[in-house]
């Protein structure tokens, strides 16, 4: 009595067990037939497990390059957003308290919103709070920025 | 011409309003007293100078203590320049109770003798006292965010300058044969704070001066020209009776302490002015129009 396909299919995985492995392995030696079938089976699953090898790399190549067109989109935009939040920051603090007061409100190295952080604290002391609020809305207004986790009070 | 009208409008226009008056009173006044001289001084304008002059320094006083009252309001509980304010409205008050009183009373002779002295105080050295406190927090502050400078030399100069002023005057006083009177007392008292306030003074100038010439650095700057113009008009008005005895001195005395009460009224003004340039809608300020327009549009 020949195996099933699908006993021969679970045979080919190793999924059979071990006494059905034994009982179909002892069929094979005598049947050409299941013999036959058997290597059809395994050429089947070598070609799907060649397509799927090579659909996987494709696929990894692709989002790999979505992912840094992605981040350089991104990466230019915060930079520029922040480059301008720099600018404006810079002017408001030349405006309210002087032009030598940027350097010393602004820190070499100091990131936007760490800037940003500063300036409305010096404005808060000194305007008060709801003028810097303000100052913060119109430095902020039309702006596609947005701070990072934590940054924002 | 709409810019030129729209800039006297509203609070924000306060600073340009006591310029405004400041200027014309002193003009009004220099035009009388060249006029007294050209005469040959044969009338007098004392007693009309005296209270008129008294008045527009009482008034300016009482424009500062509203002008405080607006700021005093925009610092809620907590914020660190409220004790500043707080300090700043309450010497504007004192200024401006003693000038009132100091009209209704008359300074020579008073009906309500603990009345006239309490004038006395709080026109002198408790309202020098208390910006002489208001000036220690700004110092404060504007040290915690790095705007501190050290003193130096000069500072320590014009302190030495007002101190040595100080000891002349005590000195002056104790060879007098006549007893003080209390008006000579409350002068005196006013002393050792001119000293402390003037090195306080000199540093604020210093510190602002790091700042640059912002709007902010302007109210602190009025602070620092109201105190350096209270000593130098005590020093005047102590030198020129010495030499000059045939001036009018109550229209010398308006000349002096007119530009010092502006000088004050200046510091909440020029801060209300800062507060109104930060609160404006950025329609009103067409050089950012770029910044609210979407970057789509642009």
């Amino acid at each position: 009595m020949h195996p099933r396909h699908a006993a021969l299919v679970a045979f080919c995985d190793g999924e059979s067990g071990a006494a059905g492995n034994r009982r179909i392995a002892r069929h094979l030696t005598k049947c050409t037939c299941c013999q036959e079938q058997l290597g059809l089976i395994r050429n089947e699953k070598d070609e799907l497990s060649a397509a799927a090898t090579s659909l996987h790399t494709d696929s990894a190549a692709g989002l790999a390059e979505v992912l840094s067109a992605m981040a350089a989109w991104r990466d230019g935009r915060s930079n520029g957003a922040a480059s301008e939040l720099r600018r404006r920051l810079r002017g408001r603090i030349e405006l309210y308290c002087g032009a030598a007061a940027v350097s010393l409100v602004e820190r070499p190295g100091m990131r936007a919103d760490e800037l940003l952080g500063k300036t409305s604290q010096v404005l808060e002391v000194f305007l008060g709070p709801m003028a810097a609020e303000a100052v913060r809305d119109e430095v902020l207004g039309g702006l596609n920025w947005a701070a990072p986790d934590g940054e924002m009070g | 011409m709409m810019a030129r009208k729209s800039s006297f409008e509203g609070i924000e226009s306060a600073p340009r309003w006591i310029l405004l008056f400041l200027g014309a009173s002193l003009l009004v006044h220099l035009f009388v007293l060249y006029l007294w001289n050209a005469a040959g001084q044969i009338f007098s304008i004392q007693g009309s100078s005296d209270s008129t002059g008294a008045l527009s320094v009482t008034g300016m006083a009482a424009v500062n203590l509203w002008l405080c009252l607006l700021v005093l309001r925009t610092f809620p509980a907590g914020a660190p320049l409220r004790a500043t304010w707080m300090l700043m409205t309450a010497a504007a008050a004192a200024a401006t109770v003693a000038g009132l009183l100091a009209q209704l009373l008359g300074t020579e002779v008073s009906p309500i003798e603990q009345v006239r002295i309490a004038t006395l105080v709080a026109g002198g050295p408790l309202r020098l006292a208390l910006l002489s406190a208001a000036l220690l927090t700004v110092l404060r502050t504007l040290r915690k965010f790095g705007f501190w400078v050290r003193p130096t030399a000069a500072d320590w100069a014009v302190s030495a300058i007002v101190g040595l002023f100080a000891v002349c005057r005590f000195v002056e006083a104790a060879a007098a044969n006549h007893p003080l009177s209390f008006e000579d007392g409350a002068s005196l008292a006013e002393l050792p704070i001119l000293c402390v306030l003037s090195l306080e003074a000199m540093l604020l100038r210093q510190a602002v001066g790091r700042m640059g010439s912002g709007l902010i650095a302007r109210v602190w700057m009025a602070l620092v020209g109201g105190v350096l113009l209270t000593v130098a008009g005590e020093f005047a008005l102590w030198v020129i009776p010495h030499f000059e005895h045939a001036l009018p001195h109550a229209m010398f005395a308006t000349l002096i302490r007119l530009p010092i009460a502006a000088a004050f009224a200046l510091v909440p003004a020029c801060q209300l002015a800062a507060q109104r340039c930060a609160v404006q809608p950025p329609a009103a300020q067409p050089e950012d129009l770029p910044s609210g327009v979407p970057a789509l549009a642009r």
